[in-house]
């Protein structure tokens, strides 16, 4: 089946080589142009007492400190449904018919909510290749609560306002001749032979400041569930978690899942199913959701699965409970995780290793330091917090500061072995 | 060279657990497991003093190490070790220690535990060989130290032959690819059948057996201790919130409950709204001394101890397990309750 039969997603790229402040929003040959007025009403919201908008282009001497979610733009078209189910648009499935990309451009919104660490983009230096928003033309959201708004509500007009702001920006290019068309049809039943794979993705489920939204709603308290990655694509799941920056998985990298990525570029594996699982904070529920993703797998009939998570010490477990189960059910299990082995990278990598799985893929270790040299313009907030110094010093900071250098979804190039 | 010899209380023969808080002290000549060690070395080697200090002092009180080393130094050590540990953890912390501040301090260092010795994780790049599990090995584990600290006093670098052992480190590198494509291309691997390839070695942790369980409650002393982020009002101490290198610990003397506003928790991993509303639902002091009023459990601890558990690394957790048991041990406290967020 190919996407035109209706099972399945067509992806119109347009690339975003320059990002511009300006008075009508509008997109050209690469240029795109965000108009400031539409934007700032797009972002406008009770909680929210001011709104000011920056860009930050790959290569620029800019540090961003704070950084909350990141969403890259996407349309349906005026009549194509909506994008961000159940946040923007109606909560029914998604995931088919066409959706136009901005690739290349990321709406992110940075600044102080309770929970939030550090989560440092440089945009240019040594830092630069350890994130994928440096990588991006990003329009920055800097914010200031109104006085009398709760924190709940200025994190829910931001994750609303971001991603109004994307499908705006996306519309701006409907029109424009696509740099590809990607035809992206859905896992079906047969694979010609070839070994099925699944994509197993844990999402936190930490409550406020940590939760992952599907469809506008947390998985918490649920169990694992199975959406076509076409869906992912559309802003299906949307990042509301502020915790662990570097093991972070923003909405940009759900809509662009590097794992979902990788498989349908293969040659060898098919992408089977792609399975959503929450992440409980507790053992048994962490046993009851991985046995269930699990048995999911084998129904799904795959021989392999591919694991992530998100978090910290705890979502270890999240992975490395479903590896053993997935094992224990004849699917081979590969975990990506990060590694948490102290300051000098001699301390147990993992903090719950697997017990019958041993196949992992490492996305660096946490508590390594680095240092960040200085630059000229902080966004975001004014001082990094973590260590009482302006933003735009050169600081020395844990890995686990660097926004998404580990996410475990895949994108970077981060690993960790024995020092020679 | 001139070595100095560092054993606990009860290899020098001070005591056992009763005098587990004796402090730091220099001897001259070996003793204990350190004679039979002088022998071993020949007579290339000399034991000019004994380093000793209690397993409990040495687990509350990190820098025994350095003092213990500065007078080492005034004496003309050349050469420090330390052990051998076996699988106690407070003495294989000592160890540990001792051999790193000995190392910082320019000397060859040397200790000696098993491999599960919880105190391996702090030799900090320090040499560490192989012990048996008790002292009932004493004889075979003294022959391999003794013959690793030839080699470390000549210069040497001791390998997994000597019986060289202890974490390696792992540095970050960028891969040719990104984890998602190693991700795909290690599928393939492990359908192929090979079950060994992975990037993460897995860890070896340390298996603790439980401490039997308590007589009677009420003739027990009771101590509260947890990992929820708990400090005073304003965490005078900047107990971090993520990541935590280290503990605190305040009094508990005269409060009946752990008021809103006096106390509250900067734990990074939970939303804190409930915790700060209620403290005593990270640390329960209202229905511990409900339950101390009442006669059903002997008596509360005058002070808590406290830590962040999130994001930590287990070599910090063990770190500071080994350091709270030593505490707690010397107050005399029977039993901990550990409240867990």
């Amino acid at each position: 089946m190919t996407a035109q039969d209706g099972t399945g997603l067509t992806r119109i790229v347009h690339a975003v080589r320059e990002l511009e402040l300006g008075e009508r929003t509008s997109y050209s040959a690469g240029c795109l142009t965000v108009g400031e007025q539409s934007a700032r009403e797009l972002l406008a919201h009770p909680a929210l007492a001011e709104v000011r908008l920056a860009c930050a282009a790959p290569g620029d001497s800019a540090r961003i400190v704070g950084v909350l979610d990141a969403v890259q733009p996407c349309s349906k078209g005026p009549d194509g449904g909506g994008v961000f189910p159940g946040l923007l648009g109606p909560a029914m499935p998604v995931g088919r018919g066409e959706t136009h990309i901005l690739r290349g451009a990321a709406v992110l919104a940075a600044g102080y909510l309770p929970r939030a660490q550090e989560a440092v983009i440089d945009m240019s230096g040594p830092a630069a290749p350890l994130s994928p928003l440096a990588a991006t033309h990003n329009l920055v959201v800097e914010f200031t609560p109104a006085d009398d708004a709760s924190w709940e509500d200025v994190d829910a007009a931001l994750r609303r306002g971001l991603v109004k702001v994307a499908a705006h920006l996306a519309e701006a290019a409907l029109e424009a001749e696509p740099d590809a068309v990607e035809e992206l049809p859905e896992p079906g039943s047969s694979s010609n032979g070839k070994p099925r794979v699944a994509v197993v993705t844990n999402l936190q489920t930490q409550g406020k400041f940590k939760d992952v939204f599907v469809y506008g709603r947390s998985l918490s308290g649920g169990l694992p569930t199975v959406i076509t990655p076409g869906e992912l694509d559309d802003g299906a799941v949307v990042s509301g978690q502020f915790g662990h920056p570097a093991l972070k998985n923003p909405t940009y990298l759900h809509q662009t899942h590097p794992v979902v990525a990788a498989l349908r570029a293969s040659d060898e594996l098919e992408l089977a199913a792609l399975v959503l699982c929450p992440e409980p904070v507790d053992q048994a529920n962490k046993e009851l959701v991985s046995a269930h993703a699990a048995r999911l797998c084998a129904g799904l009939g795959v021989d392999a699965a591919i694991l992530s998570k998100e978090g910290g010490g705890n979502a270890d477990a999240d992975v490395t409970l479903k590896m053993d189960r997935l094992e224990e059910e004849g699917i081979a299990a590969v975990g990506i995780l990060g590694e948490m082995a102290g300051r000098d990278g001699t301390g147990p990598p993992l903090v719950v290793a697997p017990t019958k799985a041993t196949a992992m893929i490492s996305t660096g270790n946490y508590d390594e330091r680095m240092t960040l040299p200085a630059c000229e313009r902080g966004l975001g907030r004014e001082r990094v917090a973590l260590l009482d110094q302006p933003s735009t010093d050169e600081i020395v900071l844990p890995t686990a500061a660097i926004y998404c250098v580990q996410s475990t979804l895949g994108w970077g190039r981060l690993t960790c072995a024995e020092t020679a | 060279m001139r070595i100095v010899h560092y054993v606990n209380q009860f290899f020098a023969g001070v005591g056992g657990e009763d005098a587990a808080g004796t402090g730091p002290e220099l001897r001259d000549g070996a003793t204990g497991p350190g004679r039979k060690l002088a022998s071993l070395l020949g007579d290339e080697h000399e034991i000019i003093a004994t380093a000793v200090c209690g397993d409990d002092y040495a687990a509350g009180n990190p820098e025994f190490a350095a003092e213990l080393v500065a007078g080492a130094r005034e004496r003309g050590a050349e050469m420090l070790i330390a052990g051998p540990a076996f699988t106690s953890g407070r003495y294989g912390m000592a160890c540990a220690r001792i051999a790193a501040a000995a190392c910082e301090a320019g000397l060859p260092a040397l200790a000696a535990m098993h491999p599960d010795n919880p105190g391996l994780g702090e030799a900090a790049g320090t040499s560490v060989v192989e012990s048996g599990l008790t002292a009932r090995q004493m004889k075979d584990s003294l022959e391999r130290f003794a013959a690793a600290a030839s080699k470390i006093a000549g210069g040497e670098e001791l390998t997994a032959q000597d019986g060289r052992i202890g974490p390696v480190a792992r540095s970050n590198r960028f891969a040719q690819h990104s984890a998602a494509q190693r991700a795909v291309a290690l599928v393939l691997t492990r359908l192929g059948g090979d079950r060994d390839a992975t990037e993460i070695p897995l860890p070896d942790f340390d298996q603790v057996t439980p401490a039997a369980p308590i007589g009677d409650p009420a003739e027990t002393v009771f101590a509260l201790v947890t990992e929820g982020g708990f400090v005073p009002a304003g965490n005078p101490d900047r107990l971090e919130s993520a990541r935590a290198s280290k503990w605190v610990r305040h009094s508990l003397e005269g409060l009946d409950s752990a008021q809103a506003g006096s106390f509250e928790s900067v734990h990074g991993g939970f939303s804190t709204q409930w915790a700060n509303a209620d403290p005593n639902r990270i640390l329960p002091l209202d229905v511990a001394r409900e339950l101390e009023r009442d006669g059903a459990i002997g008596r509360l601890h005058g002070e808590y101890l406290g830590t962040t558990g999130n994001g930590t690394t287990v070599a910090d957790a063990r770190r500071f397990g080994v350091e709270w048991a030593a505490e707690l041990r010397q107050a005399n406290i029977q039993a901990v309750i550990l409240t867990a967020t």
